[in-house]
């Protein structure tokens, strides 16, 4: 059985996603208005993280969920209410959570997982994320190289007692708009374009009155000081410390004095001076980049290349030929002060230049279609962003939950010993969710529900040979393994509520492309507030 | 797979969280996620306090609204949706002011645990002194875009709100604004003023029209004076009344003769590119090449501009007829087209590059960026950390920060002890107090004799009044306020709620006494006012401070302290006096954001 239900008339959108907008911009919001999530088991986590993901405007989800409705569901999820007991739990859930955003289209289907896996595995495939929660280690499994297979973003969340678990699995994440923190400006007065020398050789300083002279834009000011500074100095610029000290003086000696012989007031070369440090440093490929350049998707390209590594080819010819060993022109300038219209000059002939880089990038990328005779879906908006975001192009390889349970990492396996004895390293609570689902593959039900006792025993047991099939040698507290029976498997809301937040948080970034996810494992301890993130 | 959760918590918190009094101030982003977890959790009793109605803006993550809420108070509807999930819970909610004397120490004493959910700093203040004059531990939280953060401020285990003076909002010189914009946000600025002065409450600091006593053009104002003066004698509002909000006039005064009159003070041009005053007729529909920007995020021609700024005069206009007088708002769109049309114009008018209407939005409406799920996760740990305090647990709190992404030492979530109490911090260490007396009874000599001196152990007190002007009421120079001193607290509006700077320059002490209302009855016997809170530790004898002051050779520590009550009372000036206008910033405070300085592990 299953059902959807269908959205009424929208408010204005624009205006409902303002604040979320200045986050992730229009792009990311069509990614997301076009998104189709699904979600496996309607727990608190898994529709606190549909919540969220709801709210900013997806474009549809799908709940999968063959429970009916309990009473402790009803407990600690705030999405299911008292007199629904007995039905459904996706179809409830799916009804309240619709009410959150009109614009949304909302599914459920009336399965468990397991049983609709068996029959139409195919169903999984068409979703951009899946998220699951309360999974079994024998289905997990199997979803997730399907998954992993199809290449759909598979997200594995669980909110157990105090400790929250999250993990990534998909073979390759791209990422063009990162979004890094404190970027440099894409200046290149180290090796200044024809355009730009042009445009300050063209204004003579000498020739200014103080009104001009002040209103230069600093980029100018540095430049015509350090073709100064390079007559004198063989042809190099500023790079030691002492060297940029004494460039700033040889700035500062620029400045006009009045008619008294003090200093004029000269905003533009305080700014040169503020800005000689980072202006100066020395235009580079960026280590990431080079990196993605050598990457074999980038080697390789094929028919089925995704546009991003067909970009990635274009901008690596483009680095090759006309950008003699550097990326495009990002074509931003910084504010500054300056006259309107010799900033406006100044600004147009970056962004001419950053044009002109993406019109070569253009030929580039129609030489690596032609060759492979596919049609070119890429538009010049799309070439642009990510001429512009060159610089910070991300690929996140991910291992898949396969190759986590079948083929642990050995350097990993060789750090877990000695981290799972450090009291202040919450790595030890993986080992302990591990055995958990070991437990429930052997005793159908979670450590503590019933004789809490003899569990203790039965999951001490389940450690010990996980620990023993990874052959490493290390003890867990006791504590510890009394403190996961005393959970019971229990879900507590505001952990849930932690955990879908952090969840969506990660769900969008895959889906915006945008800002950079976690790589591969999230554990959180609300206990000490602390979490640690790893690759597994 | 879940069971009865109750056993989680131990038994004795479980009791503890049933007996427990919550006050939620705020219902926005953390307000809704924090409901939702406060009921979900059995917090039995709740009290929020929240004076916004919702906006269109807010369904993006405000979870307890739907769109046919819009206009409807914010703490009513989500007490109506939390009640509709557990029916048991007893919440009251205010549609009100925080900042309102109904609110007073006593109201903030019966609550466990205060948790702000708040959008600006001013409020964040108030809340902050509440708590710390009730010893009611508060959590604070805030987020931005992906970032976040909680902590716990309690009374002499941690660092209080204003522990860390922030950097004063930037403000811009009145010339600046009124005669001389050589920035965006200078003809942003400039707008919203206009708007106040057309259609809202006007201002004098907020005047649109040339300035004359700009320093700058001293001595040269032009041949306009006299037409100017004409003008100045009638209010901005009753001029454009009077003409009927007629687009033509208002335009051309604003950006033709205005602009005319500015240029005739020569001095302001002599090493700046003077204005060119704009001609209605001879408007330009030149447009860059803009081609595949969405609507908003294109630049306005100035043709169009005009058009815009015609039409919202006409709308507006509408609005006011009953005399109203309309706040500004950035979620308004007549509101924000008239601040962007009339920005781009003045920007125009001056080489000033324009932006989109998008962009402008961001600068005139101070807006962070907020979303569902960085919220749900703050409100998750701000529980976590109630449930501590409610425990008995409070130390065992963390200021926790939420990242972008996991730091070089693969923390996602950063979390960290809690901060001691600054020493120098006036707020909470160097104390305030609250005094529960009768204002009408109370004279200021006997609020000097009686409470600063002999109850405090002050010797020359200077007492300020923190009615938005500084008004010393109480001076320590011979004389200099002897006509007040047979006047009561009620003459000089000094009722719940307010706080009185006290400051000892002698003993370089200084304290913020907040007034809590007490009539006869309800003080001890044949007393006139008590004090709550630790008397002893503030009653600090001459010698005493002298004494620590010479020990720790740390004289110079006061001044900074006097210094920073400066910079902090300058910018509580500076911010904007409606509360429509307010920063919307949902951080308590940007400062802390990046830092991982103290994280633990
Ligand atoms: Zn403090």
């Amino acid at each position: 059985m299953s059902g959807s239900i269908s959205p009424s008339k929208p408010v204005d959108k624009s205006n409902k996603y303002d604040r979320q907008l200045r986050l992730w911009g229009d792009q990311g919001q069509s990614k997301l208005e076009k998104a189709r999530i699904c979600l496996i088991n309607a727990t608190a986590t898994g529709t606190e993280i549909l919540k969220n993901l709801i709210l900013p405007g997806i474009g549809s989800f799908t709940i999968v969920d063959g429970h009916k409705v309990s009473g402790e569901d009803v407990g600690n999820n705030f999405f299911l209410e008292k007199s629904a007991i007995g039905k459904n739990r996706g179809q409830v859930a799916c009804e309240l959570l619709q009410e959150l955003n009109d614009d949304v289209l909302a599914n459920y289907v009336d399965e468990n997982v397991e049983d609709l896996f068996q029959v139409n595995a195919k169903f999984f495939s068409t979703f951009s994320v899946v998220i699951a929660t309360d999974l079994n280690e024998r289905t997990l499994l199997q979803i997730s190289s399907y998954l992993w297979s199809c290449k759909v973003p598979f997200l594995h969340c669980v909110s157990y007692g105090f400790i929250g678990y999250m993990r990534i699995a998909m073979p390759v994440h791209t990422v063009i708009e990162s979004h890094p923190d404190n970027a440099l400006d894409d200046l290149r007065l180290d090796r200044p374009f024809k355009e730009f020398r042009d445009l300050c050789d063209a204004c003579d300083l000498g020739k200014m009155n103080v009104k001009e002279h002040s209103h230069i834009p600093w980029l100018i000011v540095v430049y015509k000081y350090l073709e100064i500074w390079k007559n004198k100095n063989n042809g190099n610029i500023p790079k030691t410390y002492q060297e940029k000290q004494a460039f700033k003086k040889l700035i500062r000696s620029g400045i006009l004095l009045n008619k008294d012989g003090n200093p004029e007031m000269e905003e533009n070369f305080d700014e040169a001076i503020r800005n000689v440090n980072t202006a100066l440093s020395a235009t580079k490929m960026p280590d990431d980049v080079k990196h993605i350049f050598e990457d074999p998707e980038c080697i390789n390209i094929v028919n089925k290349s995704e546009p991003f590594w067909i970009l990635v080819r274009a901008v690596k010819e483009f680095v090759k030929s006309e950008g003699e060993g550097f990326l495009p022109l990002r074509g931003v300038i910084p504010d500054m002060t300056s006259d309107s219209d010799s900033f406006i000059r100044l600004q147009q002939v970056y962004r001419n230049k950053a044009s002109k880089d993406v019109e070569a990038v253009n030929k580039h990328l129609q030489n690596v279609v032609s060759n492979l005779s596919i049609p070119c879906i890429i538009s010049e908006a799309e070439i642009r962003n990510f001429c512009k975001n060159a610089a910070f192009l991300r690929v996140l390889r991910y291992r898949s939950i396969s190759e986590e349970y079948n083929s642990p990492s050995t350097i990993f396996l060789r750090q877990m010993a000695q981290r799972v004895e450090d009291e202040d390293d919450d790595l030890v609570y993986y080992v302990l969710l591990r055995a958990v689902s070991r437990y429930y593959l052997c005793y159908s039900n979670y450590p503590g529900i019933y004789e809490v006792e003899d569990d203790i025993m039965n999951l001490k047991s389940c450690v010990t040979r996980l620990l023993q099939q990874w052959k490493i040698t290390c003890s867990i507290k006791d504590d510890l393994i009394h403190e996961f029976c005393r959970y019971g498997a229990c879900e507590m809301h505001s952990i849930a509520a932690y955990m879908g937040g952090c969840a969506a948080q990660e769900a969008i970034k895959l889906i915006t492309g945008q800002y950079v996810p976690f790589n591969n494992t999230f554990i959180y301890n609300a206990m000490k507030q602390t979490s640690v993130t790893v690759e597994l | 797979m879940a069971v009865n959760c109750a056993n989680l918590l131990p038994i004795e918190l479980c009791e503890k969280v049933k007996n427990s009094k919550v006050f939620m101030v705020g219902a926005g982003g953390i307000g809704c996620e924090l409901l939702k977890n406060l009921v979900l959790v059995g917090f039995p009793y709740i009290e929020i306090i929240d004076l916004d109605t919702i906006d269109v803006s807010n369904l993006n993550r405000q979870f307890l609204f739907r769109k046919e809420h819009v206009g409807k108070s914010k703490a009513e509807v989500a007490k109506e949706s939390a009640l509709k999930f557990n029916p048991n819970t007893k919440i009251i909610a205010y549609q009100d002011n925080i900042k309102s004397d109904k609110y007073d120490v006593d109201f903030f004493k019966k609550f466990n645990v205060v948790l702000n959910a708040l959008d600006n700093r001013s409020a964040r203040v108030h809340v902050n002194r509440m708590c710390l004059a009730a010893d009611i531990p508060l959590i604070e939280s805030g987020t931005a875009g992906y970032l976040g953060q909680t902590t716990l401020i309690k009374k002499n285990l941690s660092e209080c709100y204003e522990c860390t003076p922030v950097s004063g909002q930037k403000s811009y010189p009145g010339c600046t604004i009124r005669n001389t914009p050589s920035e965006l946000i200078h003809c942003i600025v400039w707008s919203k003023h206009l708007f106040n002065q057309l259609f809202g409450e006007a201002d004098a600091d907020e005047e649109v029209s040339p300035d004359t006593e700009d320093p700058e053009a001293a001595g040269d104002a032009g041949e306009a004076v006299q037409k100017n003066l004409d003008f100045e004698r009638v209010s901005t509002r009753k001029w454009a009344k009077e003409n009927d909000y007629n687009n033509l006039k208002v335009f051309t005064k604003l950006f033709h003769d205005d602009i005319k009159y500015l240029l005739s003070m020569t001095n302001l041009w002599t090493e700046r590119t003077p204005p060119k005053p704009l001609v209605i007729s001879e408007l330009s529909d030149t447009q860059d090449n803009q081609s595949n920007v969405i609507p908003d995020q294109r630049i306005w021609s100035i043709k169009e501009c005009f058009d815009k700024f015609s039409n919202c005069l006409k709308e507006l206009k509408e609005r006011i007829k009953d005399d109203e007088n309309l706040i500004w708002d950035k979620d308004d769109d007549i509101a924000m087209d008239f601040v962007t049309s009339a920005a781009c114009i003045r920007a125009h008018i001056f080489g000033i590059q324009r932006k989109s209407r998008f962009d402008i939005k961001s600068m005139a409406g101070n807006i962070i960026p907020a979303i569902a799920s960085t919220n749900a996760i703050i409100a998750g740990l701000v529980v976590l950390q109630a449930l501590k305090v409610v425990q008995g647990r409070a130390k065992d709190c963390r200021h926790i920060y939420m990242n972008l992404m996991p730091n070089p030492r693969n923390k996602l979530p950063v979390s960290g002890y809690l901060c001691e109490p600054n020493p120098k911090c006036y707020v909470c260490s160097k104390s305030s107090i609250a005094v529960r007396l009768a204002p009408e009874n109370i004279t200021l000599r006997f609020f000097q004799d009686k409470i600063l001196k002999s109850s405090l152990g002050m010797v020359a007190p200077d007492v300020e009044l923190d009615d938005g002007k500084g008004t010393i009421v109480i001076s320590s120079e011979e004389g200099e306020t002897t006509e007040n001193m047979d006047k009561t607290l009620s003459e000089f509006s000094i009722k719940n709620g307010s706080q009185l700077k006290c400051d000892d320059f002698l003993q370089r002490y200084e304290v913020t006494i907040v007034i809590a209302e007490a009539s006869k009855e309800d003080l001890p016997e044949d007393q006139e006012f008590e004090v709550v809170g630790d008397i002893e530790q503030l009653k600090s004898k001459k010698d005493d401070v002298q004494n620590e002051n010479g020990k720790n050779g740390k004289n110079e520590k006061d001044d900074t302290d006097f210094l920073e009550v400066i910079s902090d009372e300058e910018m509580e000036v500076s911010e904007p006096k409606k509360r429509k206008a307010e920063d919307d910033n949902e951080v308590p405070s940007g400062k802390r954001l990046k830092t991982d300085a103290i994280e633990i592990e």
